[in-house]
């Protein structure tokens, strides 16, 4: 009898207890896929696992222009998402769309975060006007990957099998003229046909001449157009003599590595993880490591970007009140989790990850680790970052320059008419 | 006056009988229609009101090489398709019309199959087929170029296979077409070639052309109206690219209202393709009459 | 018929069969795919079945939202097919054997909307849509789907051929118009309705474009756009993509092939190559 009593009374207080413990659904959206979105789905379901009254509901739509365009329309519409994944170089051209709504100090504050927590570069990516828009998640940039098998026999590897010897572009290209005499198909892979594989190589190699893309709202002004000239005639070069692949689709540019037909890499730190999973799996079949970019033309430079959390602007119909405070609570412990995610190949904006003992231990984050000092983000402005009119150049104008169809210098002047006019 | 009265009732039976069609055609055709005539003068977002710009957008639009190469697109596509499917389907027809029962209706309906799929299906189906690594078609392509062809990412193969692609999915309407006109040509017609001694190509060129004339023009016409607004194959093929190679007039529409956030550019857009099938419409109509009538 | 009458004949229907073999390939190919396990799928090249396994249909089952696209994509397509035949029906009843005022300007109406392209129109639909608090609703997808003048078209030369008798029998046994209609008109062209509900049927379920647009949210999605808009975190897996392609495929697969005599019909009618 008093078994069931204690029951009913049991039961009867959860029942009271219920609503305060109202069940918060988060509409999450992301454009993670691959190694990144394992990871991302592994920390949504710890979450939720974790938090009973709050349930993250993803869903992962295509990366880029479609993901973007998505997200606009939503929004617009007010039908987006309670929160989602930003590039922070699109910051400038998000604002600009309206579809970021600011992240107050009591947001930060309902998420255990201050702005003194995160590297600075994302925090200064992530403000305009004083105002904070997004909240950094990492920073992961471009490196070198190498297959040490391939590269056995060849001055280019010392006694621990770890790259060595290059540092000018000369060195590198001996390199590749070395394994490409050696019967490599493709000794250096990236994405050559698709917009965000182009954009990161050409940036990286401008940044590295110290030109820069805009100055002073003039695109590629002075001797900046000769650099980024001198850029697509390399890549070109590249392309001509058979060491990088002509038109490259990003899955295909990625096999291309994975299956041994390419002895280097340029490629961001997210594909880690692949290649991570693939040794483990004992289905790789060659030794492989990555390293810092390095410096060919002559500065230490990289490109990079931060993926960061973001909650849509949609007007009187924005996230607020005790929704935002949980969507805010799902950013905070994703920050604080992002151990989950450097696992992923990112750097996490979050600092105090960093620190840990579990981080520094991850390899090969370690080996490239020194690399946010050389990070080289877009310019901020409304023509550059992911699906900006900076991207749709790098497809419809690097992409066939260094397929031959026109010269480093024609392309140079047609990037400049085509953007100059959308930099208002 | 009981006739007056009758009459008023019918007329109000009628109303309630065209009422739900007028009122649907009305709000979710009409209007829309005007107001993307009327929101192609402005300088108006997808979403907002915005300012009259008079002819500004039209204007805009000649010096906008992505206008006129989605227009060029748009025609390099027609050409690819019209004249190619029109006559595949005319084959297949002649084949499957000299078969019988049970055989004619198998036959027939493997090469209908695919018309009955949805887009997204019919992409997927060939974007595996052609993919770059496991594509069970690159040993073919590779047997006439000498290597793999990432075929949707390629700036001169791009047209030519949405073409194909295309032509695989929508050919069994077509082919339906021209089996019923096969079907309507009297076979006294044939038996009379046939005692005069005509050969196969005889009775093909004096009874079965001619008399098949007005089904192939209607095919030649609905092809060419629906292969202008060419859109869901492009989008989900190839996205416009490679290098804009494959653009096309709706994708412009698309990215100009949902990507820019330009719907006074894009309305501008639209109502130019929306003349342009309009116009080339009736003016296949006016012609097919004259043909039918001469 | 002579010997060599005869070979042309079996030459000729052996290389049609052929022909039509290699036409199916593609969904031959998917089909194959999709009873793979995923290693054997990537790779393997045998144009025969060589395992079969439904772990790809499964994982495409319960991994997805696969069964909540269908859900939306079966109940839009249902109510634009009833909407579709109720309205045109009704219209094409009005136009053909009630004379009322405007009759000849609605008909050029429908006549010419035929020839106007629907697509160019989308962005002012989704403003529309979106004015209406439409956007991600089953109302959103259906609405603009309901225009459909070649039904009406279609309903008005069959309405037009049944003969005046029948009809005067029911208006002397005191029926009015609906009572004629739906007593006399439709009982008679059963045929015509039922053609033309596969076809819409099967063309709402087809349809891409619009759905795409007025959907954002991806429980509200129909199968056609579901399928290419939401990614799988775990990359791209050959299997489980022929998988969720041919169950996106089966519906229309299945109507066509139980009711393919209809559906060809409804074609060669709709399209003025038959009577």
């Amino acid at each position: 009898m008093r078994l069931i009593k204690t029951i009913l009374l049991g039961t009867a207080l959860s029942l009271a207890a219920l609503p305060a413990l109202a069940k918060q659904d988060i509409i999450w959206w992301d454009f993670l896929s691959g190694g990144d979105g394992v990871r991302m789905k592994a920390l949504i379901d710890a979450f939720n696992k974790e938090h009973p009254d709050i349930q993250i509901k993803g869903t992962t739509l295509e990366w880029g222009v479609p993901f973007y365009t998505k997200v606009r329309t939503a929004s617009a519409v007010g039908e987006g998402p309670d929160v989602m994944t930003y590039h922070l170089s699109r910051a400038p051209l998000g604002l600009e769309e309206k579809v970021l709504s600011e992240i107050t100090p009591k947001d930060l504050e309902d998420a255990g975060l201050k702005t003194g927590d995160f590297f600075d570069a994302p925090i200064k990516a992530a403000t305009h006007d004083g105002k904070l828009y997004a909240v950094p998640f990492d920073i992961h940039a471009l490196i070198l990957y190498y297959n040490a098998d391939m590269l056995k026999g060849s001055p280019y590897l010392d006694a621990n099998g770890k790259l060595t010897g290059i540092k000018t572009l000369a060195d590198f290209e001996a390199a590749l003229a070395w394994l490409k005499g050696k019967g490599v198909p493709t000794p250096v892979t990236y994405q050559s046909g698709g917009d965000a594989g182009v954009w990161r190589v050409f940036y990286t190699l401008l940044s590295q001449q110290g030109g820069e893309f805009v100055t002073n709202g003039k695109v590629l002004d002075g001797d900046n157009a000769e650099k980024a000239a001198k850029v697509i005639d390399t890549m070109s070069r590249w392309r001509e003599k058979g060491w990088a692949p002509e038109q490259a689709e990003y899955q295909a540019s990625v096999a291309l590595f994975s299956a041994g037909k390419s002895a280097f890499q340029l490629n961001g730190v997210w594909e880690v993880p692949t290649y991570k999973d693939l040794e483990k799996n004992g289905k790789l079949g060659f030794k492989w490591s990555a390293v810092e970019i390095p410096p060919f033309m002559g500065k230490r430079a990289t490109w990079a970007d931060s993926h960061a959390f973001a909650i849509p602007n949609e007007g009187a119909k924005t996230v607020s009140g005790e929704k935002r405070a949980a969507v805010m609570k799902v950013i905070g412990w994703m920050e604080k989790h992002a151990i989950g995610w450097a696992d992923a190949g990112h750097i996490p904006a979050y600092k105090a990850v960093t620190e840990s003992a579990d981080y520094k231990a991850l390899q090969p984050n370690a080996t490239y680790a020194t690399l946010a000092e050389a990070a080289a983000f877009d310019p901020q402005t409304r023509i550059t970052g992911v699906a900006s009119p900076a991207y749709d150049a790098s497809l419809n104008i690097i992409a066939p320059a260094i397929q031959g169809y026109m010269s480093g210098a024609d392309a140079v002047q047609q990037i400049k008419t085509e953007l100059q006019g959308k930099l208002k | 006056m009981a006739m007056i009265e009758n009459r008023r009732k019918k007329s109000l039976i009628a109303l309630t009988m065209v009422t739900p069609f007028v009122v649907t055609f009305s709000v979710f055709f009409l209007y829309p229609m005007l107001d993307m005539i009327r929101i192609s003068f402005t300088d108006a977002p997808l979403v907002g009101a915005g300012h009259w710009v008079g002819f500004d957008n039209y204007l805009k639009l000649f010096g906008d090489r992505l206008f006129t190469l989605s227009l060029k697109n748009n025609a390099y596509f027609v050409a690819l398709t019209v004249i190619p499917t029109t006559v595949i389907a005319l084959l297949i027809a002649l084949a499957i019309n000299r078969l019988s029962g049970f055989r004619q209706t198998f036959v027939m309906s493997l090469f209908f199959m695919p018309y009955v799929l949805p887009v997204s299906v019919v992409t997927e189906l060939w974007a595996w087929m052609l993919d770059l690594q496991f594509g069970v078609l690159q040993p073919v392509i590779a047997l006439f170029t000498g290597k793999p062809v990432a075929v949707f990412k390629n700036p001169y193969w791009v047209m030519p296979m949405v073409a194909v692609v295309t032509i695989w999915w929508t050919n069994g309407f077509n082919v339906l077409l021209f089996i019923a006109g096969l079907r309507n040509i009297p076979s006294e017609l044939y038996e009379a070639a046939s005692l005069d001694g005509a050969t196969t190509w005889q009775k093909f060129s004096r009874v079965t052309w001619p008399l098949l004339w007005p089904v192939t023009a209607l095919v030649l016409t609905l092809q060419l109206i629906l292969q202008l607004k060419i859109f869901d194959q492009i989008y989900l093929l190839s996205g416009g690219g490679p290098f804009n190679s494959s653009y096309v007039l709706l994708l412009k529409v698309y990215r100009e209202a949902f990507q820019s956030n330009n719907g006074g550019y894009a309305s501008a857009v639209a109502t130019v393709l929306f003349l342009l099938i309009v116009v080339i419409s009736v003016l296949q109509f006016q012609l097919l009459r004259i043909r039918r009538a001469s | 018929m002579s010997p060599m009458r005869r070979l042309e004949n079996i030459v000729l229907t052996v290389l049609t069969l052929m022909a039509a073999l290699v036409w199916i390939f593609p969904l031959y190919w998917g089909f194959l795919t999709s009873i793979r396990s995923e290693e054997n799928a990537a790779g393997s090249v045998s144009i025969l079945p060589d395992e079969f396994q439904l772990k790809a249909y499964l994982d495409a089952i319960f991994n997805t939202k696969l069964m909540l696209w269908y859900v939306n994509s079966i109940g839009t397509a249902t109510i634009v097919t009833v909407l579709v035949i109720l309205i045109s029906m009704l219209c094409a009843y009005a136009l053909s054997q009630i004379r009322f005022p405007g009759r000849r300007l609605l008909y050029g109406l429908v006549l010419g909307s035929f020839m106007v392209p629907g697509q160019t129109l989308v962005v002012t639909q989704f403003i529309l849509m979106k004015d209406l608090n439409l956007i991600n609703t089953w109302a959103g997808i259906i609405l603009p789907q309901l225009i459909a003048p070649i039904v009406i078209i279609v309903y008005k030369q069959f309405f037009d051929g049944v003969p005046k008798e029948m009809r005067e029998a029911v208006v002397l046994d005191g029926g009015g118009e609906y009572t004629i209609l739906f007593k006399v008109f439709l009982p008679l062209n059963w045929g015509i309705t039922t053609a033309m509900s596969i076809v819409t049927f099967i063309g709402v379920w087809n349809a891409f474009f619009w759905p795409f647009l007025v959907v954002t949210s991806e429980d509200m999605m129909t199968v056609p756009v579901g399928i290419t808009q939401v990614n799988d975190a775990f990359g791209i897996h050959y299997a489980r993509l022929m998988a969720v392609a041919m169950l996106a495929a089966m519906p229309v697969i299945l109507a066509y092939v139980i009711f393919q005599r209809r559906v060809t019909d409804a074609i060669m009618i709709s399209s003025g190559v038959k009577g």
